[in-house]
């Protein structure tokens, strides 16, 4: 039987990049073709391979560290890497759309009527519901940490209520904002108001889904023991993604919210 | 911020560090249900208390060019709602569907 002399993850050969990069190419098309053709086949093909591609693949990850061992400390350091390169990325995607509200903002053109919120824009009193989003974002990344400390101390029942803690007060955070964008005076048509508005809110809209879609796959792992007191980075990654859309909203409530009203 | 205020937090945040070594677990529990659900709980009485003092006017419709865009047609409907729109509080280019109040 043969034994690798080194303690890398040589991974098996897998389906799931390529499913991925097909995926990606429908969604893109598919959007395309959306918008122009008013045909969904290929947005929605594209979504579905999306889908499945994460699915079958983070399974297969799972396997592989969790119950095949190949995580090694050498490997674990290269997924934290990637993960923190990950979050990086994602970091200089929402400074663009900083970038574009600030260029906007700072010197309102003519069109807006010179000033900055736009004439005829009625904007959110940063007061009301995005203060309370503030508070429930904040006690999330409280909970969050609790959460990590059971896990480190074995506290098995504490990790798990403090998880699902985390995960229901990031329910609460997409239905409040859920309401605010209908009860909204404005929509994204409203100009370059609602158009930074709404891209910038709607996309950590968009990553707070996906975070705590992350939170909730790793409360059903950390109830099916599959993290230990040493080792439990999947929840780890979990946690340093849901701090970061915690700072984004922090950026985005002081900037857009605040300083733009 | 009273200087009592500060002084507690600085108590507070030492206690936090201090104890994180050891049984951090506890340290972050309590600091849920003594700061950070007492904060949503302040946060969701306010919004709420607002809200209530909030006229249901709509506000007067003007036909501001730089706003109200339809360069193109949104893909669904008739291509002139956006996605979440409220017909008491979002106009359409030629002025409010509805008009209550």
């Amino acid at each position: 039987m043969a034994h690798q002399a080194h303690a890398y993850h040589m991974v098996d050969p897998s389906p799931w990049p390529l499913t991925g990069a097909v995926a990606a190419l429908l969604l893109t098309s598919g959007t395309a073709i959306w918008m122009h053709f008013n045909s969904l086949v290929l947005m929605t093909l594209g979504l579905v391979l999306l889908l499945l591609t994460m699915y079958q693949w983070w399974r297969d990850i799972i396997r592989e560290g969790t119950f095949q061992g190949h995580h090694t400390p050498p490997v674990q350091k290269g997924l934290r890497y990637g993960m923190i390169l990950f979050i990086t990325s994602e970091v200089f995607f929402f400074l663009g759309f900083f970038w574009a509200f600030y260029h906007s903002s700072l010197a309102p053109t003519p069109e807006l009527g010179g000033c900055w919120p736009p004439t005829g824009i009625t904007t959110l009193d940063p007061f009301e519901v995005p203060l309370l989003n503030t508070a429930v974002l904040l006690a999330s990344g409280v909970t969050v940490t609790w959460a990590h400390h059971s896990i480190m101390e074995g506290q098995r029942k504490q990790a798990i209520q403090s998880l699902t803690l985390t995960i229901l007060l990031g329910f609460y955070f997409t239905f409040l904002q859920a309401m605010e964008y209908f009860e909204a005076p404005f929509t994204i048509a409203d100009g370059v108001y609602g158009s930074t508005f709404f891209v910038a809110t709607g996309f950590h809209g968009l990553h707070v889904i996906i975070g705590s879609t992350f939170l909730a796959v790793c409360l059903l792992r950390q109830v099916q023991f599959h993290f230990t007191s040493e080792h439990h980075f999947g929840f780890e990654a979990a946690a340093w993604y849901w701090h970061f859309v915690d700072v984004v909203w922090l950026f985005l409530y002081i900037s857009i919210y605040w300083w733009g009203s | 911020m009273s200087s009592a205020t500060l002084a507690a937090r600085r108590v507070l945040a030492a206690a936090a560090s201090h104890a994180a070594e050891e049984g951090g677990a506890r340290t972050w529990k309590i600091l849920t249900f003594v700061l950070a659900f007492p904060g949503v709980g302040v946060c969701m009485a306010n919004a709420y208390m607002k809200m209530q003092h909030h006229s249901h006017h709509q506000p007067e419709f003007v036909p501001y060019s730089h706003l109200r865009i339809r360069t193109k047609k949104f893909p669904w409907g008739d291509g002139n709602h956006s996605l979440f729109h409220n017909p008491h509080a979002n106009a359409l280019p030629d002025g409010f569907e509805s008009s209550e109040h």
